[in-house]
């Protein structure tokens, strides 16, 4: 008994691959028995029969309709359109709170108030002043993913050593080289902390925008399945947004990894 | 208090171009900002936009009918009461899964594709299909808030049980430590300041949860607050709601920085 819990627990790249693969299996086989014995009100199986397909069949058959191709589009687009607004706003003013102390010390309490403040209690207010349409939605997206990388950032701006700043200044380096040799390199890894805690929230600020702002795009799919109600069509579209979660999360996280040696020995 | 005073030291060396910091008029810097930030608000609102948004004086004005309003602190009650039995729950089972992750290899490797699958998914989407489960009422909210805090708080209790120094467990070894003592002084206590990041990340998730799941099941609370006074115009009072979940989000941070400083000075937060 205790050979084979030393078994399992071994790093040996076999036993590794076996209870990964294991894992798939039963979480596969959980979720197709359950599929096969709740209401099917309730739970879709993860593969079904060919009479009441599930989950994976189902996501297997977005791949060719245009509609719903369209609804995939119309959320990245929404997301990117956001998420790229807060990138090219929040990281350059992150780094001029770096280089202006007096701002940075006059701002950074109002900035950790907003950090912490939940924005979907923002999106009433967005809803009643902006109406619908893709703006308003674009703004709920902006609002969720700005001020993690801001606030994040301006971490990075505090690590920023004075010194370099002063030995810099005393050499008469351009305004241009300072932020190129100090500034950016310095704030960079923790604008990459930022970017992949706002990714996260963002793709949230996109399902949230488009379940109760217009709906549309992913967040549409599965509005329309639970009203139908469809549990595998839902089931599927929110295992596409997981996968979307996934991806960005992985991608965000390298990166943040690659830049990491970046940050300051005492940063 | 031990990083701002290094804070203010940092200051005090800085002369840049623009600026030059003294630490003792740091508040009353901030002071000026913010009152610089509500006129601007007042002034831009005042001449832009339509009457009924929100403005620091009305919202002045409203705190105090709103802040003894019984509705408003039943809300508040209710939600806060709702975030505080979803984060329990979610604390107890998440260290828990989480450290029997970080130990036991096989555990780890069953389970990792799902906590971090589930971590990355977006708790919004998952609402239409808890309310489904749950029906349309608190039960709903409250499956919401243990999904948004439980991977947060798994995923830290894991990273934390790992990153026990192996020579203490080794040491435990030798002197043939009892099993109880490995698991209770060395692995938990080690991972405290990972357990602490995981709560503060859950509490935040789960706030987040708590309201989005009363504007989507229509549930009485503070996002419900938000959203029935937003929609009938009356912004300001709308405000003091957010202005609660704002409070909250800082109590929880102001809360874990203390405990850090005070019994985790041992623990240095990147």
């Amino acid at each position: 008994m205790i050979k084979l819990i030393q078994l399992i627990n071994s790093d040996a790249r076999w036993v590794r691959w076996a209870t990964f693969a294991a894992s798939i299996f039963l979480g596969a086989a959980i979720w197709e028995y359950a599929g096969h014995n709740a209401n099917p009100l309730f739970m879709a199986p993860l593969i079904g029969s060919a009479q009441s397909p599930g989950a994976a069949l189902r996501l297997i058959s977005f791949i060719g309709d245009s509609d719903f191709r369209g609804a995939i589009l119309s959320s990245l687009k929404l997301f990117a359109t956001g998420f790229a607004f807060a990138l090219v706003v929040a990281v350059p003013f992150g780094i001029i709170l770096a280089r202006l102390v007096l701002l940075r010390v006059a701002l950074e309490s109002y900035i950790l108030v907003l950090y912490v403040t939940p924005m979907v209690a923002l999106i009433p207010f967005v809803l009643s002043i902006l109406g619908f349409g893709f703006w308003p939605k674009v703004l709920v997206v902006f609002l969720f993913a700005f001020f993690p990388i801001l606030y994040n950032t301006l971490e990075g701006a505090r690590s920023v050593k004075p010194e370099l700043l002063e030995v810099a200044g005393s050499f008469r380096a351009s305004e241009w080289s300072i932020w190129r040799d100090i500034l950016i390199p310095y704030t960079l890894p923790f604008a990459l902390t930022g970017i992949r805690q706002a990714t996260g929230r963002a793709l949230v600020g996109m399902i949230a925008a488009e379940f109760f702002l217009s709906t549309s795009g992913l967040g549409e799919v599965i509005m329309v399945a639970s009203r139908t109600p469809d549990i595998a069509n839902m089931l599927a579209a929110i295992a596409l947004i997981t996968i979307l979660g996934v991806i960005l999360m992985r991608g965000t996280q390298a990166l943040e990894q690659k830049y990491s040696a970046w940050r300051g020995v005492d940063g | 208090m031990n990083t701002q005073a290094a804070d203010a030291a940092a200051d005090m060396t800085v002369t840049s171009r623009w600026s030059n910091a003294v630490p003792r008029l740091d508040v009353w810097v901030k002071i000026f900002a913010g009152l610089v930030i509500l006129a601007a608000w007042q002034v831009g609102v005042a001449a832009f936009a339509p009457r009924f948004v929100a403005k620091p004086l009305g919202i002045v004005a409203a705190f105090p009918a709103v802040i003894t309003d019984a509705a408003f602190l039943a809300a508040v009650a209710n939600t806060l009461g709702a975030v505080l039995q979803g984060l329990s729950i979610a604390m107890v089972t998440g260290v828990i899964v989480g450290i029997a992750m970080g130990r036991v290899k096989v555990f780890d490797r069953l389970l990792n594709l799902y906590v971090n699958g589930l971590y990355a998914m977006p708790m919004v989407a998952v609402l239409p299909l808890f309310a489904t489960w749950f029906g349309y009422e608190s039960d709903a909210r409250l499956a919401t808030i243990i999904f948004a805090a439980f991977f947060s708080i798994v995923i830290n209790a894991r990273d934390g049980a790992r990153s026990v120094p192996p020579d203490y467990l080794e040491v435990a070894k030798s002197y043939r430590a009892k099993r109880r003592y490995v698991w209770f002084d060395i692995t938990l206590h080690s991972s405290l300041p990972y357990l602490i990041a995981g709560i503060r990340l859950a509490s935040g998730r789960a706030l987040v949860g708590a309201v989005i799941a009363e504007f989507f099941v229509s549930l009485e609370g503070v996002g419900m607050y938000i959203l029935a006074h937003a929609r009938s115009f009356k912004h300001n009072e709308a405000v003091i709601g957010v202005l609660a979940l704002a409070a909250f989000g800082l109590f929880v941070e102001w809360t874990t920085n203390w405990v850090m400083r005070r019994f985790l000075p041992w623990a240095r937060r990147s």
